[in-house]
């Protein structure tokens, strides 16, 4: 299969079925990128063939800085520049996501999961169903208790909420136990998960969910 | 434009919602705005007005016009798509070129329309590029448009692009946005009643943007992949 010099794939007819893709939304600052280098070990640790796309909004900073890590091979992180339109490239136009989705699939056979960082976005972002096999969207409680119940398409549509910084509740006086009730509330019982990705606390819960709901069948 | 099923697939491949991931190139303008050489509305519509007429007239639409009129000639297209690449010489821009043409050919194979499919393994042959002129030529053909309107499409996805990339990078409001693109007409559509140059006359000039695309590749602002 030919991928030309831009190394994108155009064809994808003999393509196997390819790794599952998850998206990882949310906020400016909120944790995705924190998120992402505490999942990257521990999906290794379990032996999932992984890679990673950023949504960098302005530069290729949350992309080398996930290469620069030492967590994961550089080559196996590829960064996507959005316009200034961090939602649409994830899902009015998610083209070029999907290329690069399609490019490591190519590069890397038994790939098992792409997580695809979005660039931070509003609490309506969302992402393409056609883009992602599943997507968590990230929120922290220094952004304020009443995220939950403003109910932004995010917050109700994800298919895992996750609530970082929790560790920050007393000192930005957040009441973390009434927002998270009010995130089950809005949720109506779809999942909603607490983490300290400066600790890693919670971040095991995160990995059980996605190799439950999402590698179930690899 | 009399036939109403032509006017309305023209207006779906040329929506801006139409997905091809155009939106994340600039063609050079987020990088001549970084170093103050396009600054407001009215540098946009000058930089506007000179892709279109130094490149898009001179380069694109002989491209687009000549894979529309290859139709099902996919060797025909091929050779078009070829030499396109060939002749686009800023890396981004021939990169860019060809991603937006795989992510054209992507969503009208999902689309089923005719070709497309098969061009796309053409490409994956090493057959062709994809470049995005020779992919608009073949699906505006396939999909029923007209030589004219087909150009038309590709010289307002020129133009519709670089106003909303400055639009978005504030350089100009929507108001202006739309005066530029409205004061873009009457050039576009006198093009288009001008016979189309040959394929072997295939010319651009375009320095600043080139340059500035090449300059791109290695600057630290990167909203836009070119």
């Amino acid at each position: 299969m030919n991928t030309l010099a831009t190394g994108f794939p155009v064809a994808d007819a003999l393509k196997p079925r390819g790794a599952a893709r998850v998206g990882i939304g949310g906020p400016v600052g909120s944790g995705k990128t924190a998120l992402l280098e505490n999942l990257i070990p521990r999906f290794i640790a379990r032996g999932t063939d992984l890679a990673v796309i950023t949504n960098d909004i302005a530069t290729k900073e949350d992309a080398e800085r996930v290469q620069r890590s030492g967590l994961i091979a550089p080559e196996r992180v590829l960064a996507v520049e959005t316009g200034a339109c961090p939602h649409s490239a994830i899902r009015e136009d998610p083209t070029l996501n999907l290329q690069a989705a399609d490019l490591l699939d190519l590069r890397y056979p038994g790939l098992e999961l792409i997580l695809i960082e979005s660039g931070g976005d509003n609490l309506a972002s969302s992402f393409s169903l056609d883009l992602v096999d599943h997507w968590l969207f990230v929120i922290d409680v220094a952004g304020g208790d009443d995220i939950p119940r403003k109910r932004g398409l995010g917050v109700l549509s994800c298919d895992l909420l996750v609530i970082n910084k929790t560790d920050l509740a007393p000192h930005v006086r957040v009441d973390l136990q009434r927002m998270v009730r009010e995130a089950h509330d809005v949720r109506q019982g779809r999942p909603v998960l607490l983490t300290n990705c400066a600790t890693g606390e919670g971040i095991d819960a995160v990995v059980d969910h996605i190799a439950r709901e999402v590698l179930f069948d690899r | 434009m009399n036939d109403p099923v032509e006017m309305l697939a023209a207006m779906q491949l040329g929506d801006s919602f139409f997905p091809s991931g155009s939106a994340s190139f600039s063609w050079g303008l987020e990088t001549l705005r970084a170093d103050g050489h396009v600054d407001k509305a009215a540098a946009v519509g000058v930089f506007v007005a000179g892709q279109l007429e130094h490149r898009w007239a001179t380069f694109d639409r002989p491209a687009v016009a000549a894979a529309w009129r290859a139709g099902a000639d996919l060797d025909a297209v091929c050779a078009v798509d070829r030499l396109v690449d060939a002749a686009t010489l800023a890396r981004e821009a021939r990169e860019g070129g060809r991603r937006i043409g795989a992510a054209l050919l992507k969503v009208h194979a999902g689309m089923g329309t005719p070709g497309a499919e098969t061009y796309r393994t053409r490409i994956a042959a090493g057959e062709a590029f994809g470049q995005m002129s020779a992919v608009h030529g073949l699906v505006g053909a396939a999909t029923g448009l007209t030589e004219a309107t087909t150009c038309a499409l590709s010289a307002y996805g020129v133009a519709a692009g670089l106003v909303s990339a400055a639009v978005r990078m504030g350089l100009c409001g929507h108001l202006d946005g739309q005066r530029i693109l409205q004061q873009q007409r009457v050039a576009i559509a006198g093009w288009l009643t001008e016979p189309c140059a040959p394929l072997h006359e295939l010319q651009a000039y375009a320095p600043a943007a080139e340059i500035a695309m090449m300059r791109h590749e290695t600057g630290s602002s990167r909203l836009f992949a070119s």
